[in-house]
């Protein structure tokens, strides 16, 4: 039997070495690796099988003519010619992001990402030096699910899991997954809890015996809600918390360049007439909050609330007084 | 890892062709890392290949290779797909979700002609389902020119802010390695001014430039895994108070002791006193550092300019 690689190579060369497109009964006829023997049925599934397969791999394969007569080829306006130029920094880039991604057990589309830098940034056996560690608990468990989890909401699959609150309690879960984010060493999944019938957030890690639904795999079980955007619940630390409150910081002039990377598009950002910056912006947790303003300082002062600022110094003094 | 499934190893062998032009001799070893493989693998992927071609597979059909000694001479070449597949809409995706991370958001020009190329949906539609960075803030610029420094061994100017300062510095950096720890990118590198090997967080990175001078090569390389190496850093000793809301995810490195009345000694591996100056700052009395005296000091000092609203 020839091996299954070999088989979807070989189709791959005739569909796109064949003037016109080739028909399903000349690939059968073709003898590129097929079985021989087998049932008409059995061999369109296989087909189109391989069909799905090359196409994931790249091919633009388009079809010409009706059902008792449809050829396959490959459209050559896309297939080998739709190249994206990079620039030398961007190719370098490229490079160095995607390999240590691609390495990097814990990122769900390493796959994918591989085969992209062959096509667009191809390594060679010396660099980049570039590596990554994603996650720092169970790598390898929480990147298998989530590429489950991503090929899911790209899918609009449901998927079953048992997940395990903070509190230690397990039970099984039936979701609706509608996006997947990564913040500080875990992925996070958004999706409808349907027998609370509730978007929550679950982490990937607190997940076990995930399963997507694989029945009809190319009908979407759901739809996603309108406007749904998956940042809106990949929150700042500060913002988790019973009792919202606005805070109100400034960025002083000689740091307002750091203020798009810190405020992870959250809030509101106004400058001010000497260069500074002063954000606006919801947050739950007084601790939290000052947490993030002393570690992400220089430069990032606490205007509002005045109680917050007020346990800032006194926290300050303390820490102060005990250190000096 | 597991055994690849056909379909991947098909489409190892497709991203392998286009490297195989007919008089060309290649390294099997290049081969394997262009497309993510052991040696073993791609010397089997291409003796496959040699096996591959069209009806009806005459010699003149086939792909003709010849493999030893770590090289795989070409003979002859595809009869057809010479040129790199276009990138799949999921391979797209995949790059631009890798892109994030190094702030290149959905309006990123580099991110939008990826999805355009692949014929996929707008890179809205990812960046709204899928997020390896939280917003990070469209600021791919100096990951650029970090990236292509560290590739052709150039030195890099970095006006860089450190964790206990109040105004940038520049550095002259020699770049030897980027790392992304638990989705933060930093440079390792030797640092003129500093006179030794220091690591940057690129985030706190203003401006990158390049200089055109090239930069010396690291010892070693090979084998480095993502993390900082702890071993042979100074240990800061730090107790948390009862009850205090500790991560061990957020102390790498770190060795927790519980002690009798609740409280935890940690064991923090540091090349930074302002790092862990900073830290130790932002627990507001939580944490104290026993040792070594100059972190003690450091955290005073910080801890004073907060107080004072001079250096938050």
């Amino acid at each position: 039997m020839t091996d299954p690689a070999e088989r979807l190579v070989n189709l791959a060369l005739l569909i796109a070495s064949s003037r016109g497109g080739v028909s399903a009964s000349g690939v059968r006829e073709a003898g590129i690796g097929y079985p021989e023997g087998q049932d008409e049925q059995a061999f369109l599934r296989m087909f189109e099988r391989d069909k799905d397969d090359l196409r994931a791999a790249g091919l633009a394969i388009v079809v010409d003519g009706g059902d008792d007569a449809e050829r396959y080829r490959l459209d050559s306006a896309s297939t080998p010619t739709a190249r994206v130029a990079l620039a030398p920094d961007e190719a370098a880039l490229v490079r160095a992001v995607g390999a240590a991604f691609a390495d990097d057990p814990a990122f769900p589309l390493g796959d994918d990402l591989l085969f992209a830098l062959a096509k667009i940034a191809p390594r060679s056996a010396e660099g980049p030096p570039a590596t990554s560690r994603l996650a720092d608990e169970s790598p390898e468990g929480q990147g298998a699910d989530a590429a489950t989890l991503a090929a899911a909401v790209g899918g609009r699959k449901r998927v079953r899991f048992e997940y395990t609150g903070a509190g230690g309690a397990s039970r099984a879960r039936d979701v609706e997954p509608f996006g997947l984010f990564f913040r500080e060493g875990r992925w996070y999944l958004v999706g409808r809890d349907r027998d609370l019938d509730e978007v929550r957030v679950f982490a990937v890690s607190r997940m076990g015996a995930l399963a997507p639904n694989t029945g009809s795999r190319k009908t979407p079980d759901f739809d996603v809600e309108p406007g749904f955007d998956v940042a809106d619940f990949a929150r700042l630390p500060f913002q988790y918390g019973p009792t919202p409150f606005e805070a109100v910081l400034r960025f002083s002039p000689d740091h307002a360049w750091r203020a798009p990377r810190l405020i992870e598009g959250r809030g509101s950002l106004e400058p001010d007439p000497d260069g500074s910056l002063t954000w606006r912006v919801q947050a739950r947790s007084v601790d939290r909050l000052l947490r993030w303003v002393v570690e992400n300082g220089p430069g990032v002062v606490l205007l509002e609330p005045e109680r917050a600022r007020a346990r800032l110094c006194a926290g300050c003094s303390e820490v102060a007084a005990r250190h000096g | 890892m597991g055994k690849p499934t056909s379909a991947m190893r098909a489409r190892r062998l497709l991203a392998l062709l286009p490297a195989l032009r007919a008089g060309e001799t290649l390294l099997v070893a290049d081969l394997a890392a262009r497309v993510g493989a052991t040696v073993a693998e791609t010397a089997a992927d291409l003796t496959t290949l040699g096996y591959c071609g069209i009806p009806p597979f005459t010699p003149d059909d086939l792909i003709e290779l010849d493999i030893s000694d770590g090289e795989v001479r070409v003979f002859l070449g595809p009869p057809a797909l010479e040129k790199p597949l276009r990138l799949s809409p999921r391979e797209a995706r995949a790059v631009a979700a890798a892109l994030q991370s190094a702030g290149a958001g959905p309006d990123d020009p580099l991110v939008a002609r990826l999805i355009a190329a692949s014929g996929a949906t707008g890179p809205d539609e990812l960046a709204r389902t899928v997020r390896a960075a939280v917003d990070p803030g469209g600021v791919t610029h100096v990951y650029r020119v970090v990236a292509g420094a560290l590739e052709r061994r150039e030195k890099v100017l970095l006006t860089h802010l450190g964790g206990g300062r109040d105004a940038c510095t520049r550095r002259l950096v020699h770049p030897h390695r980027l790392f992304n720890e638990r989705g933060t990118w930093y440079l390792a590198g030797f640092c003129e001014q500093a006179g030794e090997e220091r690591t940057f967080r690129l985030d706190r990175v203003g401006e990158a430039q390049t200089t055109g001078e090239p930069a010396t090569v690291a010892e070693n390389t090979a084998g480095l895994g993502a993390s900082p190496d702890f071993i042979g850093l100074p240990v800061a000793e730090v107790m948390f108070a009862p009850g205090a809301d500790l991560d061990p995810r957020d102390w790498p490195g770190t060795t927790f002791d519980r002690q009798n009345d609740g409280s935890v000694l940690a064991h923090v591996p540091t090349a930074s006193a302002e790092w862990l100056a900073r830290r130790v700052v932002a627990r507001l009395g939580e944490a104290e550092v026993l040792s070594p005296p100059d972190i003690r000091a450091a955290v005073a000092d910080l801890a004073r300019m907060v107080a004072s609203g001079l250096a938050v």
